[in-house]
């Protein structure tokens, strides 16, 4: 699922991130600058081994949103260009689960965006982790905004969370 | 009759917390239905939503936020009904995010 604008690229996509093509997307005779930012899946959390995370998303509001925080970031900061893209499904631990990538005409810039637009990215797009932990410890709906644990799912559930997606 | 209308209904989806609390992805509820009995009517369903996941939730419908303190979308404090979600209304639950 993607929203394409001119210089503006949102998406939600639920095969492996390719950071070499979000670069080369962003990238422009008028820039002299390209920050990317990959973030990838963690094996721990509270001291918990996490076994896999999962990503569900609203997408259709989710890719909304998303828009509306590159066309803001790319405007504020006079970029030249800027791509957000978002991982959903399963990902397994230490793959990319977001790749930003910016650019501008000189360095200050891209890096001031390529932060917000992950801050507001955190903060606002409508997209959820779900930590699956090793051994029996239940499974958690990670909420961004306290830094807490949760929701805890039990084992039986899961597997028909997992199944969803053709919302 | 073939030709009755079958009831009218929305489209109320659950995601992360709100889809394991229901165990279910999304379901159709009877429209019209007042925004203000939205979390009541979801109560009656599922006992024990409202404190385990409704209260951390904001409410979008058509892919717009609702504000449901605000007075206009509930009628309180007014004479009106409030907002009302209507047949074939798209009506989500958002949990607290957590991409990245």
């Amino acid at each position: 699922m993607v929203i394409e604008e001119e210089h503006v690229h949102v998406e939600l996509a639920h095969d492996p991130l390719d950071a070499k093509a979000s670069m080369e997307r962003v990238g422009s005779p008028k820039a002299g600058a390209i920050v990317l930012f990959a973030g990838t899946t963690r094996d721990n959390f509270a001291n918990l081994a996490v076994k896999q995370l999962s990503y569900d998303a609203y997408p259709a509001l989710a890719l909304k949103t998303l828009l509306h925080i590159a066309r803001d970031v790319k405007s504020k900061h006079s970029l030249t260009s800027i791509s957000i893209i978002h991982r959903l499904g399963t990902v397994p631990v230490g793959e990319e689960s977001i790749l930003i990538a910016v650019s501008s005409p000189h360095r200050q810039a891209a890096w001031k965006a390529g932060e917000e637009a992950l801050e507001l990215t955190k903060e606002k797009a409508e997209i959820w982790k779900l930590e699956e932990f090793e051994g029996d410890e239940e499974s958690v709906w990670r909420a961004n905004r306290d830094g807490q644990m949760g929701v805890r799912v039990d084992k039986a559930n899961l597997n028909s969370l997992k199944e969803e997606g053709s919302r | 009759m073939s030709t009755l209308n079958p009831t009218p209904t929305f489209k109320i989806l659950y995601f992360a917390s709100c889809a394991t609390f229901t165990r279910l992805p999304f379901e159709s509820l009877p429209a019209p239905l007042s925004l203000r009995d939205l979390f009541p009517t979801l109560e009656k369903r599922y006992p024990g939503m409202t404190k385990r996941v409704l209260e951390s939730c904001a409410v979008t419908v058509n892919l717009e936020y609702v504000d449901l303190e605000d007075e206009e979308v509930t009628g309180k404090g007014t004479d009106g009904e409030g907002m009302v979600i209507k047949e074939g209304d798209e009506v989500a639950l958002i949990p607290p995010v957590s991409s990245g």
